[in-house]
């Protein structure tokens, strides 16, 4: 019978055999394969390459557009995620608050997640149409008295990445606010229930419980953000003319790889030094988080739940 | 038995997985040993090409044609080709577009068409559009059209502002590119500003481009020859003091100003004098977008029209500056197993007497393709007026011009005969495979510097900047 129990093991790697060969297929060769073509100078024109060394990270360095595209994504990113989940945060208060008692908590978080199953490509023509010339932003600002004249959006730099921000914003909150909300309903009513009886305000209620008990869906909420932010690419590819126009303000890393890539000659070893420079950028910072936040969170989880149970005995 | 359980469903699981591949694989060896029709895969830029597949289907019923229809809006057609052909997974035939054609002719992936030059002979093919695809004394690609430029005006703000709109005389006012800003100037005063010259900056920059004596490389250097300058002043020049709509090329505003609905953030009515447009811009842009439109009413079911139609108050003359703008070639990627069909393909597209006739004269209507093709819908349909790449066959219809809508149109005008006098001194020595991407770079600095956000030394900076990022080959000082 001893024997059975060593046996179940190996239907554990069977299992998980399909994954393991999808992400080495799929995943880990590409990468690989993607480091190896940045040595390279291959074009999509051309059969013949050869290994050139660090030519393309040097060439890149060079011209400022690297750097810019790792400012703006950083930038787009920062602007929308802040009020991301800032306002994700507070809806997700409210709607498992047991206080509050808000009705049709379904239908909200479907209205609030609706935006991030719309294609974005058709969001980015919806906002390029509105915010145009003569769209009817413009006309209705226009005529309600707001601005004297009409604006022209998408030739100033601060407009079009304001644009760009809100809409990652209002397609992504949603779907932060799901994941907020199940973490927050997983944490245990009578923690509540015991603090009110301590006549602790929300705010209090939020700080101590709340945040303190959230934080480890925090770290996995900004790790996906940041990942998904670092990739940053259809809506402002599609919004402007697919070149981070005006003056390159919305050109983020994926697209410049992109435009390297689609360049007359299709540079392939170019596109892949920026596209390994985006997997070490967003390493380093994923891991940054992760570190500085578990760490936080080993030691504040220990101090709540210390208080917690202090505070419980007290009351007996 | 539960060991054997679970051993049978992770079986499963990896069947599943590796399931669709097989089938897929099993499929297409059915089809190459079955006697179904052989199969011909197109890809192109617009439906233009697919209405000549579907007529050539009609011809050769034996074949089945997979065509298949990807935008260019911001590169997308040229990148999935590029990937295609790299990977070898080309379709048999491919359609290429004037500003990436040469691209595609100077790399080793079309093949040679060379033997089919005395057949363009015959038909007096315009010798730029041979020129435009011959490669190291290689002919690969072939072309149905030839794209002289025109410029496009109202008859009726011509009368308004000029006291005529006879073309002769238009022509002199707009003659050169001095006179046109002359002129600019003249019907915004007239107007109060409510009738602009042209709709956007871009209309006019093909101009310049087309009038530069030197190409954008010389020895892998990039030029920026004087007529990028001038092209920057009377950019400014139009945009700071009003003389264009400030709309996007190919978008809304642009075309509202073709059957006169543009209106401005205030609600003024705005019109546009002149749209510089070459020969297919005539047919498929200018006169399907001068008719009144249908939009939805807000907040209710209703539709509204807006605009008027505008037919029969245009005219047609050569405009500022001799210019050509676009057109298509057709190519056999190399190593398809169809090429005897793709070469016949590429022969009945753009070296075929009685094809191009039908095509230019409007023959291929809805009706015609559907009795071939009943899937094709009711929009796909080639009205008359494309400007074929024959010296031959314009030669020989050019008069049947005389009554056609194009001709009603442009209040009589036979544009066709004009375009017939323009099209053999069209030269497109300058054209070379990097354009595209020089060009797309230049617009965000032009417009810049036309709205006075950047120092013309700030806006070069930004261009070169720009070419250096798309074109990491090219020397750029």
């Amino acid at each position: 019978m001893a024997n059975t129990k060593i046996n179940k093991n190996y239907y554990g790697y069977i299992f998980t055999a399909p994954f393991i060969i999808g992400f080495l297929l799929f995943s880990l060769y590409p990468l690989v394969y993607t480091f190896y073509l940045s040595f390279t100078n291959m074009t999509m024109m051309s059969k013949a390459y050869k290994l050139i060394g660090f030519e393309n990270f040097k060439k890149l360095f060079d011209d400022r557009f690297f750097i810019q595209s790792l400012l703006n994504t950083w930038k787009i990113w920062l602007l929308n995620f802040i009020p991301q989940i800032g306002i994700a945060m507070l809806l997700a208060v409210w709607f498992t608050s047991t206080r509050l008692k808000i009705k049709f908590v379904g239908f909200w978080r479907t209205i609030f997640y609706l935006p991030n199953i719309l294609m974005p490509a058709t969001i980015a023509v919806l906002f390029f149409n509105f915010f145009s010339f003569y769209g009817p932003v413009n006309q209705a600002a226009v005529r309600l008295g707001i601005i004297n004249d009409a604006i022209e959006y998408f030739r100033h730099s601060g407009w079009t990445v304001s644009i760009v921000a809100f809409i990652q914003w209002w397609m992504w909150f949603g779907s932060t606010l799901i994941i907020l909300m199940a973490g927050m309903t997983s944490i245990s009513p009578s923690f509540y229930e015991s603090a009110m009886v301590d006549g602790a305000n929300s705010w209090q209620m939020f700080r101590k419980i709340t945040l303190p008990l959230l934080r480890p869906v925090l770290v996995y909420v900004l790790v996906t953000s940041l990942v998904g932010g670092m990739q940053m690419f259809d809506i402002p590819y599609m919004l402007t003319d697919g070149r981070g126009s005006p003056n390159g303000s919305i050109m983020t890393m994926n697209i410049l790889m992109y435009m390297k890539f689609s360049s007359s000659k299709g540079h392939i070893g170019a596109a892949a030094s920026v596209g390994v420079m985006i997997f070490i950028v967003t390493c380093l910072s994923a891991l940054l988080i992760v570190k500085l936040l578990s760490e936080k969170d080993s030691k504040n989880n220990a101090k709540a739940v210390k208080g917690e149970v202090k505070g419980y005995e007290l009351h007996n | 038995m539960k060991k054997l359980i679970s051993l049978l469903m992770a079986a499963f699981m990896l069947m599943s997985l590796f399931a669709g591949c097989s089938n897929k694989s099993a499929e297409t060896n059915n089809n190459t040993q079955s006697n179904e029709p052989k199969v011909l895969r197109i890809w192109s830029f617009t439906d233009e090409v697919k209405t000549m597949a579907v007529a050539f289907q009609g011809k050769h019923p034996d074949i089945k044609v997979e065509y298949t229809m990807i935008p260019m809006t911001n590169g997308e057609y040229q990148t999935k080709i590029k990937s295609a052909l790299q990977a070898g997974e080309g379709p048999d035939v491919i359609a290429l577009e004037a500003s990436f054609v040469r691209e595609f002719i100077e790399s080793d992936y079309l093949e040679d068409l060379s033997d089919l030059l005395p057949l363009a002979q015959q038909l007096k093919t315009y010798q730029f559009t041979i020129d435009m695809a011959t490669h190291d004394g290689i002919v690969k690609a072939f072309s149905y059209q030839a794209t002289p430029g025109a410029y496009f005006y109202r008859r009726s703000l011509a009368k308004k502002y000029f006291g005529t709109d006879d073309p002769e005389k238009i022509q002199e006012i707009v003659g050169d590119m001095k006179k046109f800003e002359q002129a600019a100037k003249v019907i915004k005063e007239k107007s109060k500003g409510n009738t602009y010259m042209v709709a956007s900056i871009g209309d006019f920059t093909n101009l310049f481009f087309a009038n530069r004596q030197q190409p954008w490389v010389v020895d892998g250097k990039l030029v920026i020859d004087p007529k990028v300058d001038e092209l920057f002043e009377v950019a400014k020049s139009f945009r700071q003091n009003g003389y264009e709509a400030q709309a996007n090329q190919w978008q809304e505003g642009w075309f509202a100003g073709m059957n006169d609905s543009l209106v401005d953030a205030k609600g003024n009515p705005k019109q546009v004098f002149s749209y510089i447009l070459p020969t297919w811009g005539l047919p498929y842009v200018l006169m399907p977008n001068s008719a009144p439109k249908e939009v939805k009413v807000e907040g209710s079911d209703k539709t509204k029209t807006v605009g008027k139609n505008t037919a029969g108050d245009w005219a047609c003359i050569n405009g500022p500056m001799p210019y050509q703008w676009g057109g298509t070639w057709v190519a056999a990627v190399k190593g398809t197993k169809n090429l005897d069909l793709a070469k016949e393909f590429v022969k009945f597209v753009a070296l075929d007497e009685e094809n191009l006739k039908n095509w230019a004269l409007g023959t291929y209507t809805n009706e015609y393709l559907k009795k071939i093709d009943p899937t094709i819908g009711d929009k796909l349909s080639q009205g008359p007026g494309d400007f074929v790449s024959s010296q031959k066959v314009v030669e020989e219809i050019a008069s049947q011009f005389d009554n056609a809508e194009t001709s009603k149109f442009l209040a009589g005008q036979n544009s066709y005969k004009s375009f017939a006098e323009a099209a053999p001194n069209i030269s497109l020595k300058l054209l070379q495979g990097t354009d595209d991407a020089i060009q797309r770079a230049l617009n965000d600095p032009l417009n810049n510097y036309a709205a006075g956000k950047a120092t013309k030394e700030q806006a070069l900076k930004q261009f070169k900047e720009a070419v250096k990022n798309a074109l990491p080959e090219l020397i750029v000082e």
